[in-house]
């Protein structure tokens, strides 16, 4: 790296403002060509802030921008696209009823004689996209593909234009193990070839598996800069959340009781879910790992009613009618589902009602709300799960993720119910909330519920779980627990079905430093996308 | 992402200490703000230009003329805050006030002639409602259909012809209750009253309320907390139905008269009221309490222009206006003046 040449793109003391929050407060730092970095912090700290300004998607109210040691304002998305900056943030920006070949090329759509070159257009979309190792139908139309296909569209198309700095705004949340473990190749390719990527992310191992360096933000301020991947995870850790986390995924006392959950040739009639059974006792925590699409996720749905689903599922012995999330709650199934924004929250309302709408069928007598009793137990979810508010009136996405996924938890919690599905109660939430979300699942536990646990993050699986029931193809392959509970049996099951040592061709990433008491996540094989 | 300072401040579990009433009339009416302007600055320029303007008689005729607006704007809100749409509220109103004049060239006491015009209505929206939530066509497509079908019933109803109700021996009861007053306030203006508050109690202390602002925030969400989405969605066209059918008692009783024809720049009016109201037409958002609003501000338009004898074919052109200006101010409160880029969805 040359020192006299100046930074690809260097900012300088930027300040951005909302109203009644300073979003950054002087925050400086720069990118060089064919450079790595993770940006990195808790939610709210300014992460997407900052990478919007660089995209040009926000305006700095000071501060400066530098391309090429040349000061430039970077109006909007495309004046920012001229200087080769793209930004891949997490809300998906595709044309839901354009096929994958017209989003990928969207706007720079191939001509020959005035007219779209359509069989050219679909040939480079195709190319791009088997760079990618994704192997999609172009001719599709976007809004029939799942999200993380959509996703992968989405970064099909930031590849193909001409980038010089590329922004991935949590880009790997909503991915696969196996499409994330795709793109970081496809990243260290880009950087081979003099692309400089901006990772934001929480994801530690993704973090070290690219980065060359880290920069923490913290509350809109710079805490810290840190070479990688020479410094300890745990010390990255202190750096985002301002002070020790000890005891990442906390304790329980480990007491399982009867048996709580029954559930014996559960399926669905796609086929997605094939039949399963198995037990879960009082306060222990069954741990369900496995790729997307091996049927992990249809089976927290099934149990929360999601879905119809055919099978036997008992809950303290008495049998539970599927298929209506009704009679799931009836029955004392508390389900949290993984997608929060379509599936959990209410978002023009606010985080009172986001809280009390789950409970209307106790909160009311006569079928009129019991206001008091309503904004007393409100208060008290929020008082309990730390949620970070500044009124109970405020719109629920106002709130950081991690808040609103606290909100959600504390809200299903609160029904005190003896079962509890949670699927992926973690996604898109910061180191510090993950944590909390831990401790109090490991009380739901200790309290006697039975828990069962659906998570694409090992460790999580690993901290938390009495045992793991390991999904492939539909169907579970193998309950582990005790000592082989670790990265490479869970992931060996996940990814082929089979023990590790069965199946040569496996190699699991885990060159990662690593401490026991922080965390780690599951970037484990390569998977299969749907 | 960038909120983040204000989260920072841990909320006591004792209730919000209080706010000054200005800021909490703003708080509670937030997005009704352009209304609610709109209302002030036409108030003091009409009772400055035109003396009639704050007379009595003036405004009891404002309320009288606007009452039918506001009846079918409560239903609706209902209808909009659960996500949906009933395009069809103007014609059922059409065809159960002409069920309302035949009950009462029958020869029907007031209160039997009522109550089935009212059946009629529950009728009419839960054929709307079945429509919409069991059978899963989309609400635009159903209530599209059931207005060319209602419009059709009200004319078949007489064949085409209007029905003079006021020498039948039923309407006495109706014609008083609709022109009448007690201590100087007329009774509409009481029976408006009560209707608000009847539905805003509904919508913000009964579980149907909240599962109605559930639904129509996020159904796929309500579903999952086990909410009854479509017995909510149902249940809210069949209030629709049942508003229309007041809607035409009260129309019937202004005008002596049961007509199978109707205005048809009414229907935009009522949802335009309950937009520049500040109801979301995404749902989930608004409430009543805008709608009123609304409807009292198109109504001192109206008025404004009727007492400064402007054509009343520049209203279509006012109400268009005004409507895309309440919304945008929306719009520009929700996304920050002037900016560009989106905080969020």
């Amino acid at each position: 790296m040359n020192a006299s040449e100046p930074a690809l793109i260097r900012v300088e003391n930027l300040v951005k403002r909302f109203p009644g929050v300073v979003a950054l407060d002087d925050v400086s730092l720069e990118i060089r060509a064919g450079e790595v970095l993770a940006l990195t912090g808790e939610n709210g700290s300014g992460k997407s802030t900052l990478s919007k300004i660089v995209g040009g998607l926000y305006q700095p109210d000071g501060g400066r921008i530098l391309v090429d040691g040349v000061e430039r304002r970077l109006a909007n998305p495309h004046a920012a696209l001229e200087h080769g900056i793209v930004l891949i943030s997490q809300e998906l920006t595709l044309a839901p009823t354009l096929t994958v070949a017209e989003n990928v090329l969207l706007g720079r759509l191939p001509r020959r004689g005035g007219a779209v070159d359509w069989p050219e257009t679909r040939r480079r979309a195709a190319e791009v996209l088997a760079e990618l190792g994704v192997h999609i139908d172009v001719e599709r139309r976007v809004d029939s593909l799942s999200v993380e296909l959509q996703q992968e569209v989405e970064i099909a198309r930031a590849i193909s234009t001409r980038a010089r700095l590329l922004i991935l705004d949590e880009a790997t949340s909503s991915l696969s193990e196996g499409a994330t473990l795709r793109l970081l190749d496809i990243v260290a390719g880009l950087s081979a070839r003099g692309v400089a990527v901006l990772m934001i992310t929480h994801r530690m191992p993704e973090i070290y598996a690219s980065c060359s360096r880290a920069v923490v933000l913290r509350d809109g301020a710079l805490a810290g800069e840190a070479p990688l991947p020479a410094t300890a995870e745990h010390e990255l850790v202190r750096m985002m959340v301002g002070r020790e986390l000890l005891d990442y995924y906390g304790s329980r006392v480990a007491a399982p009781a009867g048996v709580v959950l029954e559930v014996e040739g559960l399926h669905t009639a796609d086929g997605a879910l094939q039949p399963v059974a198995f037990e879960v006792r009082a306060g222990e925590v069954l741990g369900v790992a496995g790729l997307v699409g091996s049927g992990k996720a249809e089976l927290a749905m099934a149990l929360g009613g999601a879905i119809p689903a055919r099978g036997d599922v008992r809950v303290g012995g008495r049998p539970l009618r599927l298929g209506s999330p009704r009679r799931a709650i009836a029955a004392g199934i508390g389900y949290v589902p993984d997608d929060r924004r379509r599936e959990a929250l209410l978002p023009p309302r606010s985080v009172a009602e986001n809280i009390s709408f789950a409970w209307l069928g106790t909160i009311t007598r006569f079928g009129f709300v019991r206001v008091a009793a309503e904004r007393r137990d409100v208060a008290k979810v929020v008082a309990d799960y730390g949620v970070k508010t500044s009124s109970l009136d405020k719109r629920i996405t106002l709130l950081s993720g991690g808040n609103q996924q606290k909100a959600i938890l504390g809200r299903t919690f609160a029904r005190g119910c003896p079962v509890y599905v949670l699927n992926e109660p973690t996604r898109g939430v910061d180191v510090g909330s993950k944590s909390a979300i831990y401790g109090y699942i490991q009380a739901l536990a200790e309290k006697g519920a039975a828990v069962v646990l659906i998570s694409s993050e090992l460790p999580e699986l690993i901290g938390l779980s009495d045992r793991v029931a390991v999904f492939h193809h539909g169907g579970i392959r193998a309950v582990v627990s005790g000592d082989d509970l670790t990265e490479e049996v869970l992931g060996a099951y996940a990814v082929s079905g089979t023990r590790p040592g069965d199946h040569p061709s496996v190699v699991i990433s885990t060159d990662t430093p690593t401490s026991a008491d922080t965390p780690t996540s599951a970037v484990a094989g390569a998977g299969r996308t749907r | 992402m960038n909120q983040s300072t204000a989260e920072r401040t841990d909320v006591k579990a004792a209730p919000p200490a209080r706010r000054p009433v200005l800021s909490r009339i703003a708080a509670a009416t937030g997005p009704a703000t352009g209304a609610i302007a709109g209302i002030v600055i036409l108030t003091v320029i009409l009772a400055l230009t035109q003396p009639v303007f704050l007379t009595w008689g003036n405004i009891t005729n404002l309320v009288g003329a606007n009452s039918v607006t506001l009846v079918l704007a409560l239903g609706a809100t209902f209808v909009l805050l659960a996500g949906g749409l009933d395009l069809s509220i103007v014609a059922a109103s059409a065809a159960t006030g002409m069920v309302f004049g035949l009950m009462l060239q029958s020869g029907a006491d007031a209160l039997p002639a009522i109550a089935v015009t009212l059946l009629a209505g529950l009728v009419f929206g839960l054929l709307n409602g079945v429509l919409t939530s069991y059978a899963r066509i989309p609400f635009l497509v159903v209530t599209l259909g059931t207005a060319s079908l209602f419009a059709s019933i009200a004319l078949l109803l007489n064949d085409g012809k209007t029905i003079n109700v006021f020498d039948f021996p039923g309407f006495a009861f109706v014609n008083d209750f609709v022109l009448g007053q007690a201590f100087g306030i007329p009774f509409i203006l009481m029976f408006d009253i009560v209707l608000v508050v009847i539905t805003a109690v509904v919508l913000r202390y009964t579980k149907f309320g909240r599962g109605i602002y559930a639904v129509g925030s996020n159904a796929e969400a309500a579903r999952l907390n086990g909410i009854n989405v479509r017995l909510t969605t149902m249940l809210v066209y069949v209030i629709v139905g049942f508003t229309a059918a007041l809607a035409s008692l009260v129309q019937v009783g202004r005008l002596a008269g049961a007509a199978p024809t109707f205005d048809a720049t009414l229907l935009l009016t009522v949802i335009a009221a309950v937009l520049i109201g500040g109801t979301a037409y995404t749902g989930g958002e608004g409430g009543v309490g805008g709608t009123v609003l609304g409807v009292l501000f198109l109504g001192v338009i109206q008025n404004g222009l009727t007492l400064t004898s402007v054509s009343s074919f520049w209203r279509g052109a006012v109400n268009g206006i005004v409507l895309i200006l309440a919304v945008a101010l929306g719009v520009a409160r929700q996304y920050g003046w002037l900016r560009f880029g989106r905080k969020g969805r």
